[in-house]
């Protein structure tokens, strides 16, 4: 830090890896895609959008401390500074640093280029005299300093308080509404020219004194010096160097990990459920590509649960890839459904099943925290008055991840067992990020806190210490498996031909329990009850009697009551006097001769016949499928319509056939962490030096360094087949030279196709335009 | 993780494990604002439904103490989403009340104006209100206290009836405790109903609902309307209140169809006060007849429809509603609880009988099974007869006499549905047949040679389903019955369930054909008595034919 720098591009080449490590790894928008060099690094960070986004991420005090610099003369000393806002700057200097807001050694602190024009009224506070009077012409600038019996617009400063007196008590009445800002006002005709003598208005008397500048014909603008004067050389009233305390109720850190851990157990469960029952029975994708209110309302009452909630899971079973659209997609079906296209459990739902909750759970959650889509959002009406559907593209907003992230920030931050009030969270997020405010972000907060509280992050509204593992990143399936209910593997089975199980049943034994009755009631408990119909399901899925009964012994707490015995095999006796089997499809020939052939041809194994009569072989698999292996054996079959000897006994549940938006399997891997993945930072910061260093030691054509062709090839071929990330200089179409970190993916035609990672997007790159290879793995 | 006795199912549904240590405790906190739903034997269930928790509240219980026994004995985690369910119901109780104003009679005032205007509005009610007095006050006609309390609790806003009760014509009535004396559980139910004001008893066939009306008569002191659903019935009101209360024949008047008198105390049959004359009720008069101090209504689940709608103009009277089972087939549980009141008073049956109130009863569930060619004919028979055909099988007497005479010299009912069926039994057993057709004095000296134990055998038809009091039957053969009713079923049951002086248990032995409608039937029938913890054993024919143990 003790080099002296002239310049913000020199100050910025002089940052080491780290502190540019730590640059991008805030401001990623500055790596995408990587500059060519620190020059154009520096002039990426001082474009007015760059510097927009940079200024988002401040929290209030930071803001104000740059606000401060901006106000202060150029450059500023650290002391001075301190003085200026009364606090102590450290922390929020090294912040605005590290963002390259400020430049500079704590001597001589400057503001990154261009963040004047970024914040117009810093500190509320309006333009200098100097600037405030610009836009007068010269001649009603010298009557107005004549009046005024002034040389020059400089002097204006040094008379304010003359000039304040001098305006009379009212005027001070009138600036003082101006003084803590907005430091602008609207008047009438604020260009009329006026005199001392004239000056009748308090207004007027202002602006004939010059402690007001007129704008515009509507606006007159407070200059800075005046203002300044008018707060008593104080920058801030009242300066909150740390965020408001969050408040709300303490309760016991132990119910509270206790309740959220039931409601996450209950989460889990409710989402299994209604995702089987869209295996067998899906809702349909509306044209929009969301959920039919209807469909919404009618999972929510089947699941007894309010609409909003139901909303919520489902976009958090789509936001986790466990649910997809699935078939024809293509917007022209009738009644605003699109297509045939259905809403279907994902093979990655199928995946996620397998887990146990602690980890389903945590896939869930992750899904939430990550997702860009409002289920809150669900219900409502758009800018245009048009219903905003689940599951539409609608329901997206790109904030929601971060105020997500913020709001359990909020909440792990303060002591445990504390469950604020969604106004004190929300009064905490403004503090963090006070540019970023807005309804959308209250209403994002307010959703958050509800949405939390259903998936069990939070426990009445305190965060569960197995939330505070997955916002920090640790192992939170093994924190949340401490406050599950403990599987049991028995039940209670009552005259009533009920059956209890008094908690999470062991995975084989509640699959069993399932076909073998009927689940009446769920929650901490899952009541069962069994009837005719479903011990017949359970035999009809192969159990027999005597298995079930002995299963059920087995497992029962007390001895089995005789009447469920007695229905058990009153059932099983009646069952099967009618034969049924499960075949998809059938093949059918008035020839018998041409299905013993058939039968015969070894080729139609896979097809899985059986014969169930000389003219009718039935099948296992679907029927198109079948048409098509008999059309590959050689014979010409036709598809028989629906109607008349169908012998469908049941559709197997359905699964979408893409993987879904955001896999269950991709999620498990991704760190939750916002923001670019270490390994680019790290590459990018390499490519830039490099490119640096090329642009100013002066090669002939500037470009990045150059490997000889055949060698460049060899490497890029293993970064290939290591599946590695390299860095690349590239001659784009126009000569313009630049850095990318790629991963290579296949070399052909005197192509390389790789996934751009500073572009996130797959590119091809023509090869002769590669001027250089370089790892970029080896030395993260 | 706790390890209480209970756990809250997200349907608001309370599992109790009943072999709980403190289940006894947890029980005590829950009653007030969960109904017990099912108590086999190992789980009871109870349900937290809107009108539990408003009862709740009415009886002086709030939000905090409700959440706090979930949480205390709840052995996993309470859903938060329920407890703020709770304590949002429970917070719409007491917004509206009903309450007398001096010039305007009956109004509603509320002290939430939002609601008040949401009331207003309701289409369904705005006939029944008045003149708005204030803001926060309309005027409501007094006939429709009991149709706008009704309909309130359906928009989910109830209202706290703070307009009390006339007090009606005084009359002075005392138990007469000699030789006997008021049970506990019997005080308590007339306790917690007067202090309720109005409401329904939910009482075990046996444990005496009588004696709790009588009891409920006196603490009224007042004259009383008695209805009960037949002429046997109205008679055996009148005996029993002339041994239990120090009221005489001449105060006690019985308004059927052959008398019509109007006493203090009168007692009236259902069919009488819903019989029309040229489309008009013409016994109506009978309710404005005497200001009446208490109505009582018994066997309450079988109140027909009319009378509900003749009951909505009471709502100032007294109400009290006994019954053994608040199962209507007819799905109109909830008309009963707005319109007499809600439930105030109800005892597992198990627990009675733990207590010695009512006898043990043993149910077992007797298979015959069709011989081939009556299956083949049940198997072609018309839908409609098709019950009947397999419910009265023959297969079934022989059934029956076995059973009868593996009990002979026990006092025995064979109860039956189809009267072919019965007389055939009849002559077969040699025992009377009690039916329709009997007349009244018949049936009740056929009822007091059983009593006696003169005859030990007696077959009825469901004329006799209710409030016949055969003291000492111990054993009942049910051979068919109405359908799958599972009222019906529990009230036969109630037949054998008076203690016996030996002290023994009661048999209740329903006779089944297999693998027909008959045991479907049998099986719902037999739900609610499950649910109450009778466990029905089931043997099959032959065995009782041979004469083996059972």
């Amino acid at each position: 830090m003790g080099v002296s720098t002239d310049t913000y591009a020199e100050w910025l080449r002089a940052r080491d890896d780290t502190e540019l490590r730590a640059l991008f790894a805030c401001r990623p928008e500055l790596i995408t895609p990587v500059p060519a060099d620190i020059t154009a690094l520096s002039s990426r960070a001082s474009a007015p959008s760059a510097l927009s986004r940079a200024l988002d991420r401040l929290d209030r005090f930071a803001l104000n401390v740059f606000e401060a610099l901006l106000v202060l003369p150029s450059p500023t000393s650290r002391g001075d500074l301190a003085t200026a806002v009364d606090a102590d700057v450290s922390e929020a200097l090294d912040r605005l640093r590290s963002l390259a807001l400020v430049w500079g050694d704590d001597r001589e602190l400057r503001v990154a280029p261009g963040a004047r024009q970024a914040i117009p009224h810093p500190a509320s506070l309006g333009p200098p005299v100097r600037e405030a009077f610009a836009s007068y012409p010269s001649d009603r600038m010298s009557a107005l300093l004549a009046d005024l019996g002034l040389d020059s617009v400089d002097d204006i400063p040094g008379r304010i308080d003359f000039l304040i007196e001098d305006a009379g008590p009212e005027a001070r009445a009138a600036l003082d509404r101006l003084a803590w800002g907005p430091p602008i006002g609207k008047v009438e005709g604020a260009r009329r020219p006026v005199t001392l003598a004239t000056a009748n208005s308090p207004i007027e008397r202002l602006l004939a004194r010059a402690l007001l500048a007129a704008t515009d014909d509507r606006t007159v603008t407070l200059p800075r010096e005046v203002g300044l004067r008018l707060r008593g050389g104080r920058v801030f009233r009242d300066l909150e160097t740390a965020p408001p305390p969050l408040g709300g109720t303490v309760r016991d850190q132990a119910l509270i990990d206790r309740t959220a851990g039931g409601q996450a157990f209950t989460t889990v469960r409710v989402l299994e459920d209604l995702l089987e029952r869209w295996g067998v029975d899906p809702p349909g994708v509306l044209r929009s590509g969301g959920l039919g209110i209807r469909d919404l309302r009618a999972a929510a009452v089947r699941l007894d649960l309010p609409e909003w909630t139901a909303a919520l899971l489902v976009e958090v079973a789509y936001a986790a890839g466990l649910l997809a659209r699935s078939g024809d997609f293509d917007g022209s079906g009738t009644g605003g459904r699109g297509g045939d296209a259905l809403w279907l459990p994902t093979q990655a739902y199928d995946l996620w099943r397998l887990h146990d909750s602690e980890r389903r759970w945590v896939a869930v959650a992750e899904a939430w925290l990550r997702s860009d889509r409002v289920p809150g959002l669900a219900g409502e009406r758009d800018d245009r008055d048009r219903l905003i559907n689940a599951l539409s593209d609608d329901a997206i907003r790109a904030s929601a991840p971060q105020v997500r992230r913020a709001v359990l920030a909020a909440l792990a931050e303060a002591p445990p067992g504390t469950a604020p009030a969604a106004d004190g969270v929300y009064a905490h997020l403004t503090w963090r990020q006070p540019r970023r405010g807005g309804v959308l972000r209250e209403r994002l907060v307010e959703w958050t806190l509800r949405e939390a509280e259903v998936l069990g992050v939070t426990g009445f509204r305190g965060l569960a210490a197995h939330s505070r593992a997955l916002v920090a990143g640790e192992d939170a399936a093994k924190v949340l498996l401490k406050v599950l209910p403990e599987p049991v593997d028995h039940v209670l089975i009552q005259a009533d031909l009920t059956a209890v199980a008094p908690g999470p049943l062991v995975a084989d034994l509640g699959r069993e329990l399932a076909l073998a009755a009927d689940v009446e009631s769920t929650g901490g408990a899952t009541v069962y009850r069994f009837t005719p119909q479903s011990v017949r399901r359970a035999l009809d899925a192969g159990r027999g009697a005597s298995e079930l009964i002995d299963l059920l012994s087995r497992h029962s707490a007390t001895a089995l009551p005789q009447p469920l015995v007695y229905l058990i095999e009153d059932v099983a006796r009646r069952h099967g006097r009618l034969r049924v089997g499960i075949a998809s499809a059938y093949v059918r020939s008035d020839d018998p001769a041409v299905l013993e052939e058939i039968m015969a041809d070894r080729r139609s194994d896979q097809l899985r016949l059986h014969r169930l009569a000389p003219t009718v072989l039935a099948s296992r698999v679907p029927r198109a499928e079948l048409l098509d292996g008999l059309r590959v054996l050689g014979y010409a079959p036709v598809a028989e319509s629906a109607e008349g000897s169908v012998v469908i006994t049941r559709l197997d549940a359905r699964r979408a056939e893409s993987a879904g938006h955001g896999t269950y399997a991709q999620a498990h891997h991704a760190a939750i962490g916002s923001g670019p993945d270490v390994s680019v930072i790290t590459a990018a910061v390499r490519a830039l030096r490099a490119g640096d260093e090329a642009a100013r030691v002066s090669v002939p054509n500037g470009s990045p360094p150059r490997s000889p062709a055949a060698a460049m090839v060899q490497r890029l071929r293993e970064a290939t087949d290591r599946g590695s990330r390299v860095w690349i200089g590239y001659l784009d179409q126009q000569g313009q030279a630049s850095s990318r970190i790629i991963e290579p993916a296949r070399i052909e035609g005197g192509f390389l196709t790789a996934y751009d990672a500073t572009r996130a997007a797959v590119h091809r790159f023509a090869l002769h335009r590669i001027t250089g290879v370089a790892d970029v793995d080896g030395s993260a | 993780m706790t390890d209480g006795p209970l756990i809250v199912q997200s349907d608001k549904t309370l599992l109790l494990e009943v072999d709980h240590d403190s289940a006894a405790e947890c029980r005590k906190a829950i009653a007030p604002f969960a109904e017990l739903e099912r108590a086999p034997e190992h789980v009871h269930t109870y349900r937290i439904s809107p009108l539990a928790l408003w009862n709740a509240r009415a009886a002086g219980h709030d939000a905090e103490q409700v959440i706090d026994a979930l949480i205390s004995f709840s052995r996993y985690p309470v859903p938060h989403a329920l407890l703020v369910d709770i304590a949002d119901t429970m917070g719409r109780y007491g917004r509206l009340r009903l309450e007398k104003h001096p010039t305007y009679g009956l109004v509603l005032a509320s002290s939430d104006r939002a609601v008040l205007e949401e009331v207003l509005r309701a289409r369904k009610l705005q006939s029944m209100f008045g003149v708005r007095v204030d803001d926060d006050t309309v005027a409501v006609h007094p006939s429709e206290r009991g149709t706008l309390k009704q309909a309130l609790l359906k928009i989910g806003w109830p209202a706290e009836d703070l307009a009390g009760y006339v007090d009606g014509e005084a009359h002075v009535i005392d138990l007469v405790e000699d030789g006997w004396e008021l049970r506990g559980y019997q005080r308590d139910a007339a306790e917690s109903f007067w202090h309720g004001g109005s409401g329904v008893v939910v009482l075990p066939c046996g444990a005496g609902k009588t004696i709790v009306g009588a009891a409920a008569m006196a603490q009224a002191s007042a004259t009383t309307l008695i209805l009960v659903t037949n002429t046997v019935s109205a008679h055996q009101w009148k005996q029993e209140l002339l041994k239990r209360t120090s009221l005489t024949e001449e105060e006690i008047g019985e308004y059927t169809g052959t008398k019509k008198q109007i006493r203090p105390v009168t007692i009236a049959t259902y069919q009488v006060m819903t019989t029309r004359r040229k489309g008009v009720y013409s016994h109506l008069e009978l309710f404005d007849a005497r200001d009446w101090g208490l109505v009582l209504y018994d066997e309450v689940h079988l109140l027909p429809a009319p009378i509900f709608r003749m009951t909505a103009d009471l709502q100032t009277r007294r109400r009290l509603g006994l019954t053994a089972t608040l199962v209507r087939e007819d799905g109109r549980e909830g008309d009963v609880f707005s319109l007499i009141g809600p439930k105030r008073y109800d005892a597992p049956w198990k627990d009675m009988e733990a207590q010695g109130w009512i006898a043990p009863a043993d149910c077992v569930e007797v298979r015959v099974t069709l011989t081939d060619s009556e299956r083949l004919a049940y198997a072609t028979a018309e839908q409609e007869d098709r019950y009947r055909f397999c419910a009265t099988t023959p297969t079934k007497s022989s059934v029956v006499q076995a059973l009868v005479e593996r009990h002979r010299g026990e006092q025995t009912l064979v109860i039956g549905q189809y009267i072919d069926q019965l007389d055939e039994l009849g002559e077969r057993l040699e025992a009377p047949v009690i039916k329709g057709e009997t007349k009244i004095k018949e049936r009740e000296r056929l009822f007091d040679a059983f009593r006696s134990g003169e005859i030990s055998v007696l077959i009825v038809s469901k004329v006799a389903n209710f409030s016949i009091d055969l003291p000492e039957a111990a054993v009942a053969v049910q051979v068919s019955g109405t359908f799958g009713s599972r009222q019906e079923e529990a009230q036969r049951l109630g037949r054998v369930l008076r203690p016996k002086a030996s002290g023994k248990g009661a048999r209740f032995y329903s006779v089944v054909a297999r693998d027909t409608l008959d045991q479907d039937y049998a099986a719902h029938r037999q739900r609610f008595l499950a649910e109450q913890g009778y466990a029905y054993r089931i043997i099959d024919a032959d065995a009782i034919l041979a004469d083996e143990e059972i």
